[in-house]
């Protein structure tokens, strides 16, 4: 919200058309989100009142806050022009020590911090891989997919693994006010990685490594660490991802968070962050996540049709970019 | 256009050793006859006819799509809903052929189906290079389009009556071979005639290697990578004929997670995915040594647990396929990226 600020008033008054045309008012991506945003719900709205009603959008949110969160280093990563397809793999891997910890008779906050750790480590080898051994972060995140999937796999042998205590689950169901505990998390990482982005010297570089990777790092950006920390953040989060999951679901299994990557892809890359790098804000992807989220639960409520939801979702990203891409001058790519 | 970059990268200082692990193809082959010798010393069985051919028949389709994607992969560009698109199709080519919905003959099936494939591919390939859409999100996008669609076609049906001249391609053999390992063989001998021998595999290599250069040699990279997504479809539609029909049910499940086999096995056959370095044979060596994986865990009779592991072990064939790379990289080449 913080940064719908315009960025230079003076500036749009002093030649405004030539400006909005070159690309000098920065938010047209988010301002066309939030009106699609808006007459979504207008129209769901008009067609259904029950739908917008506060209390029933919150009932209807459960789902979204894992997938919100995890959005959040995926910005970061992409900005930098990389990405990370292991983040389902990583929650699936993080959810199932969660349970065999907790089966093998652990203290339930101890098998949590366990989890978190699994998740970082995770995240933290995509980071060696990618920082260090300077793979293309598609193939390395392609390779521990599989991997940290398969070790998923592995270890709890296809089980489900369940029975956590109640004062557990409350993490992943319980709320506050009537704000739901993961919203709540959410929201607060939102807002530091916004501001992160918005306004620290870390996250303007972030950027710069996006646009030009070698001119960042010989200015003096030590960009092999950022990528490091981005993709332990990544694996970080993807850990918290899983411990909300498994609470709500109060069961923890080697498929938890198929397919997630691309949903949180999606989410990003329809916020206007360019998946070339460079480009994008925590605002856009935020927007992103609720178009994708409420277009979802939409199509859902009022049709009960799930697969028509996928074709929407996926016709919806191509679009965004093809008209994203059609506004770019050619000579930025 | 006189001469483009050669199949591997020329000879580097580090010596015969180093030359020849550069070489991925040598290095996948060797790692395929060990894990044979090994697994056969452990279990006799092992060296059965059925076994190979049921591992081949299993890796036939990776291996017939493999061959596009390695194209697509080579122009720089990536497909990654190969998988969704075989699910699209199977379910197009059952409702078109099963008496209980269109009952087509099979060849207009059949005919419908590679068009379906290909017009797809075609589209994937048009967003790409006209629409000026990453190839990454195009195909994602297309990915859980195409998921969907495979969904509303079968609306939680399952198709169980498909013809017998349809079931012929995925069961039938000709001279005890299956048919799918045959077209198979076709499919990989032709690209590697495409890839080698013609001017157009020779201009792959070239955009992949520099799309700007490739522009000034008065090459069309918007064309010839609309050739490769076209392909690739195509491909799709062909893997999809000979291995659907091998099930006697079709259901909205096929192909999910086929993009992420096909891929890994590329990439492992050392083709590079910034484009312009890789081979056909390094791709279909990729797809052997992971479709060998789930047929070794058995055979070295770990018990029922093992298999469990596959996907962990496909997964750190990459990532020592990428160290292997790492390792035996000239320095001077590296800092490119």
């Amino acid at each position: 919200m913080m940064q719908t600020t315009p960025a230079a008033p003076a500036g749009l008054a002093v030649t405004p058309r030539s400006r909005f045309f070159e690309g000098g008012f920065p938010y047209w991506h988010e301002v066309v989100l939030a009106i699609l945003l808006i007459g979504l719900m207008v129209v769901a709205g008009v067609m259904d009142p029950r739908f917008v009603q506060p209390r029933r959008q919150l009932l209807l949110s459960t789902h979204v806050w894992e997938l919100a969160l995890l959005a959040l280093p995926m910005t970061y990563i992409i900005v930098t022009g990389g990405i990370d397809l292991s983040v389902g793999a990583m929650i699936a891997l993080s959810g199932v020590v969660l349970g065999l910890t907790y089966e093998a008779g652990m203290n339930i906050w101890l098998c949590c911090a366990l989890a978190l750790a699994t998740g970082t480590a995770a995240g933290a080898l995509n980071g060696v891989f990618v920082s260090l051994v300077r793979v293309h972060p598609l193939i390395v995140t392609l390779a521990t997919l599989s991997a940290y999937r398969g070790i998923a796999e592995g270890i709890s042998s296809g089980r489900p693994l369940s029975g956590f205590p109640d004062d557990f689950s409350w993490l992943g169901r319980g709320d506050v006010g009537g704000v739901p505990i993961a919203a709540i998390i959410f929201a607060g990482a939102a807002i530091v990685a916004g501001v992160v982005m918005w306004k620290t010297p870390f996250g303007r570089s972030l950027y710069a490594m996006g646009y030009n990777e070698t001119a960042t790092r010989f200015s003096g950006i030590k960009t092999r660490k950022i990528k490091f920390i981005l993709y332990t953040m990544s694996g970080l989060s993807a850990a918290v991802a899983a411990i909300l999951l498994v609470g709500r679901r109060n069961t923890a299994k080697a498929d938890i968070g198929a397919q997630m990557e691309l949903d949180v892809i999606t989410a990003v890359v329809l916020g206007g962050t360019s998946i070339f790098g460079g480009r994008g804000r925590i605002l856009g992807t935020v927007l992103g996540v609720l178009l994708i989220h409420e277009t979802r639960k939409f199509v859902e409520w009022r049709f009960h049709n799930d697969p028509l939801i996928s074709v929407v979702v996926g016709a919806l990203l191509i679009v965004a970019v093809l008209l994203n891409s059609a506004f770019t001058p050619r000579g930025r790519e | 256009m006189t001469s483009v970059a050669p199949l591997t990268s020329p000879a580097a200082a580090g010596g015969f050793w180093r030359e020849l692990a550069r070489q991925r193809e040598w290095s996948i082959a060797a790692l395929i006859a060990l894990t044979v010798v090994v697994v056969a010393s452990v279990n006799r069985d092992f060296l059965a006819l059925d076994v190979f051919r049921n591992i081949f028949v299993a890796a036939a389709p990776a291996a017939i799509v493999g061959c596009g994607l390695t194209f697509v992969i080579l122009t720089g560009e990536i497909d990654i809903s190969v998988g969704s698109l075989m699910g699209v199709c199977a379910v197009a080519m059952g409702q078109l052929a099963s008496p209980s919905y269109a009952n087509l003959p099979v060849p207009a099936a059949i005919g419908l189906t590679l068009l379906l494939a290909t017009g797809v591919g075609f589209i994937n390939g048009l967003l790409v290079t006209f629409g000026r859409v990453p190839s990454i999100i195009v195909t994602l996008g297309m990915l859980t389009a195409l998921r969907g669609a495979t969904e509303l076609l079968m609306a939680g049906k399952w198709i169980t009556d498909l013809p017998a001249g349809l079931r012929f391609f995925g069961t039938g053999r000709l001279l005890s071979v299956p048919i799918s390992i045959w077209v198979a063989v076709v499919v990989v001998i032709a690209s590697m005639i495409l890839a080698r021998n013609t001017p157009l595999g020779r201009r792959i290599y070239a955009v992949g290697s520099s799309p700007s250069a490739a522009r000034l040699a008065g090459l069309s990279p918007n064309r010839i990578k609309l050739f490769a997504f076209t392909l690739t479809g195509f491909l799709v539609g062909v893997a999809t004929i000979v291995s659907v029909p091998q099930l006697s049910t079709i259901e909205s499940g096929i192909g999910a997670g086929f993009e992420l086999v096909v891929v890994t096995a590329v990439v492992v056959g050392g083709t590079s995915i910034s484009g312009g370095k890789g081979t056909i044979i390094g791709t279909v060596l990729g797809v052997v040594l992971l479709g060998m994986v789930r047929t070794v865990l058995v055979f070295l009779k770990l018990g029922q647990e093992a298999t469990y592991w596959e996907r962990a072990i496909q997964g750190g064939f990459i990532l020592i396929a990428v160290l292997v790379d790492h390792v035996t990289r000239r320095r001077g080449a590296e800092e490119s990226s």
